[in-house]
């Protein structure tokens, strides 16, 4: 009876996911946080760099993944970049017709393109070195996050995993009534969806409430309670997010000296 | 000085705001502990509102009124919240895939032993005990979303005593699930039960399964028979209650044990052991025949299968793109079932049986044209298709406009005939999704006759219904036979499957290995094993007796018509609508 207290297993993949969901989760708050007040492109490019380091030698994720989970914000970030460098107003660098493009503009929108990638590339690595029901628990235990939320959020997850599988059967269940299209094929649309997901809200809904109703016969919301396998938050956590911001204020400290290190004056 | 009871019903009285007549009126009930306890009653009769009260979701969840007291384990429930009473109620529903919440096993039953603050080092042997009790200890590292139901059901179980609780709900327990799963939870109930001890209390319509091969005896010791307006009509020893109480339970649509049955219909006891019974038995056979409709002769082809190889592969492959009901290529998944041959015929009746997994659903939405077939064809014009869990058909808010669905070219008095002939004239005005079980059903094979394509397919269409709903699917999908449909359905319930259908198509080992005429079929020992199914032994020792199907089905129809086919004059409670 006197083994040691029951851990939770965040063993699987690289360095980074044995770290405390909590602090990580944090640490890219924090970044975040920073970055809204950095405005050029050098800054943001340093970090971004020494992000993509970190996190593609953390979770070892293979080179392809890593591009893929690029793509929707490199998308996001280009269009930022596009919008700037046509609408901000400076010194003028190209133009042609009606369009014109500016050296601030540039700046500007290459800063925000570059802070979207750097809160991307640390999303990624959140995402995929974080097991969902392992970040529920150290909420709970780290982040005083209250247990009827926790695990009300962790049955919504379960639920979530049935309903690609619903989805398809109620598809199926209304296809078989909808008149078909000339070259006999099913009919789609966005009616026939909307049919589908009225059906599959109002399955869901009574679900959920049945789902509630097992949570509190299992006794949810009584105090005091006890947790079985905590999430640890050890002190390579505590190193983690010391180095973390080291490197970030010091890349800030070194871009400052450089001279590139610019805030919201670059907007004026 | 006697010991505190478990649970302690006096003069409890329940109405519901929108009710004129109070659901239950005047329980009073001691229950001592570790005793097992069953309840009786039709549907509506107040089954589910005495659980309720029991748990406390009345009167704290459901608004309604509580007159009386109920006190669990010395706790009066209007004292205490749900949650409060759950530390000495444990619940286990009908729904196995909404009994367990959380993604993994361990987390589900470490759960309610973490919100009653047991120390953690002590929770992983707990959990080991608990899942050994239901024997399904290797499940304790698995997601859930793998588990089957029986699996769902048994680690539900599991959860539900794991925090030792002085009393076990059990609210249909086995009603959705397929005979493997149901086998499994019933030996679990018992074992589980044993090793925790609490007092139980069961309600259950489907008896006959419950109770299995040991009759009365698989069922809890004591009875209480609740009547329609909700009043206890007699308590006892279980075996007593049912020979007072059969004939009016089994009029009521409870699926009673065999030996019940019997009684409820012949008069006497000892089930097929006695002579006086099996005599009886043969009565019916002739007494009955006149009455029997007549076997409808097979007409033309409407519907055959090809050499159809079915796969979910072949579909997810292509999805998001076209999804023509023409032949794709097979994927790198292996076929479900590869060299599917038969044809389906006018006025025929044919029903589809194998093994849970064995490809049934998949075999039907193939024929459907909902899935691409990985080889071979589905010929003939498109049939109709009634899905398992009616629900997932609904499209509309209202009953009325639910057969009206894609039939904007039918007259008024079309629907007006088909609602009234599928006893659905009176819940037109309300939603789909308000109805009682067997009105779903009802609802949704009458939306599917509307538009009379000349094949319907149905997948397990009686599942989770009373006796009384069942005899009714049973005796629509008759009738649309003998209006020219040709029918293919899915079954569990050999029962049905021989009361009904005309012809069989056995799959297992990934193909069909046997179709003929049903009673061809069910009387090859080597068929029904290769395909694990099991014979019912009402079904057994017909089969041995008669020679003729028009034999056994009007034992079978005498059996049937014992069963009223009017509901109560109540209308039945609807449990979460």
């Amino acid at each position: 009876m006197t083994a040691a207290p029951p851990v939770w297993p965040l063993t699987a993949g690289g360095t980074l996911a044995r770290r405390n969901p909590t602090v990580k989760l944090a640490l890219l708050f924090v970044v975040s946080l920073v970055l809204v007040f950095i405005f050029d492109p050098v800054t943001p490019a340093a970090l971004y760099l020494v992000a993509l380091a970190a996190i593609g030698s953390s979770t070892r994720l293979a080179v392809k993944t890593m591009a893929l989970g690029h793509v929707p914000f490199l998308a996001f970030g280009l269009g930022i970049l596009v919008v700037n460098a046509l609408s901000r107003p400076g010194r003028v660098l190209w133009e042609a017709g009606p369009l014109r493009v500016t050296v601030e503009g540039l700046s500007v929108g290459g800063s925000l393109a570059l802070r979207t990638l750097v809160i991307g590339v640390l999303a990624i690595g959140f995402i995929v070195s974080t097991d969902g029901v392992a970040l529920m628990g150290s909420l709970h235990q780290h982040a005083r996050l209250g247990s009827r939320i926790t695990y009300a959020v962790l049955a919504g997850y379960r639920m979530l995993q049935e309903m690609p599988r619903e989805w398809q059967t109620i598809r199926q269940a209304h296809a078989v009534r909808a008149p078909l299209r000339p070259d006999g094929s099913l009919p789609g649309g966005l009616s026939a969806h909307g049919r589908a997901a009225y059906t599959l809200l109002v399955v869901s809904v009574r679900k959920g409430e049945r789902m509630a109703q097992s949570l509190e016969a299992r006794g949810l919301g009584l105090t005091p309670r006890t947790v079985w396998r905590k999430v640890p938050l050890l002190r390579a956590d505590w190193l983690m997010a010391g180095a973390v911001i080291l490197v970030l204020g010091g890349i800030a400290y070194l871009s400052h000296v450089l001279g590139f290190l610019e805030g919201y004056g670059a907007l004026r | 000085m006697p010991v505190e009871p478990a649970l302690l019903l006096d003069g409890v009285t329940v109405e519901f705001p929108r009710r004129k007549t109070a659901v239950l009126r005047g329980v009073t009930l001691r229950l001592n502990p570790g005793e097992h306890l069953i309840v009786f009653g039709a549907s509506g009769s107040g089954k589910s509102t005495l659980l309720q009260a029991i748990t406390g979701v009345v009167p704290h969840t459901v608004l309604s009124t509580l007159g009386g007291s109920v006190s669990v384990k010395g706790t009066v429930t209007t004292d205490a919240s749900v949650v409060e009473l759950s530390r000495h109620v444990g619940v286990l529903a009908q729904d196995p895939s909404s009994g367990v919440c959380l993604p993994d096993v361990e987390q589900e039953l470490a759960l309610p032993l973490e919100n009653r603050a047991v120390p953690p080092e002590q929770i992983s042997e707990r959990i080991d005990r608990a899942l050994r009790a239901v024997d399904a200890a290797g499940l304790r590292h698995r997601q859930t979303d793998r588990l089957s139901g029986g699996e769902s059901q048994r680690v539900a179980l599991a959860a539900s005593l794991i925090a030792e609780p002085a009393i076990l709900l059990l609210d249909e327990p086995t009603s959705m699930l397929d005979p493997s799963g149901l086998a499994a939870v019933r030996q679990a109930i018992d074992a589980a039960t044993a090793a925790y001890g609490p007092a139980v209390v069961l309600v259950e319509h489907r008896l006959d399964d419950y109770a299995g091969r040991a009759g009365i005896a698989g069922l809890p010791g004591r009875a209480v028979v609740l009547g329609d307006a909700g009043q206890v009509l007699a308590d006892g020893t279980t075996a007593e209650v049912l020979v007072s109480n059969a004939r009016q339970l089994n009029a009521h649509g409870c699926w009673l044990p065999l030996e019940a049955e019997l009684f409820a219909v012949t008069g006497r006891t000892g089930g097929l052991e006695e002579s006086c019974v099996r005599s009886a038995l043969r009565d019916l056979a002739f007494a009955n025949d006149g009455g029997a409709p007549k076997v409808p002769s097979a007409g033309g082809t409407v519907m055959a299968a090809r050499n159809v190889c079915v796969s979910r592969g072949a579909d997810r492959k292509k999805r998001g793109r076209s999804r023509h009901i023409t032949p794709t290529m097979a994927g790198p998944e292996p076929p479900i079932l590869e060299n599917v041959n038969f044809d389906l015929r006018r006025g025929e009746i044919t029903a589809l049986l194998g093994a849970n997994g064995a490809g049934k659903t998949s075999l039907l939405l193939t024929l459907a044209g909902l899935l691409s077939p990985a080889g071979g064809s589905v010929l003939g014009p498109r049939p109709g298709m009634v899905f398992q869990n009616p629900e997932h058909q609904f499209v509309a808010h209202t009953v009325a406009d639910e057969v009206r669905q894609g039939r904007t070219d039918a007259s008024e008095g079309f629907f007006a005939d088909l609602l009234k002939q599928h006893r659905l004239t009176h819940v037109a005005e309300q939603s789909p999704f308000r109805l009682s079980g067997g009105e779903k059903r009802r609802l949704s094979v009458a939306a599917m006759l509307a538009h009379n394509r000349p094949s319907l397919l149905a997948d397990e269409p009686t599942f989770g219904l009373d006796r009384r709903d069942t005899i009714a699917t049973a005796a629509a999908f008759r009738q649309a036979a003998e209006a020219g449909r040709a029918l293919l359905f899915s079954s569990h319930d050999l029962r049905t499957v021989a009361a009904l259908a005309d012809q069989a198509i056995v799959i297992a080992e990934r193909t069909v290995i046997a179709r003929g005429p049903i009673f061809d079929v069910l009387r090859d020992r080597d068929i029904l094993r290769r395909a694990g199914l099991r014979m019912p032994p009402l079904l057994d020792w017909l089969l041995a007796e008669f020679d003729t199907a028009a034999e056994i089905r009007c034992v079978l129809r005498g059996l049937d018509a014992a069963v009223s086919a009017e509901a109560p004059a109540q209308r039945p409670t609807r449990r979460g609508a």
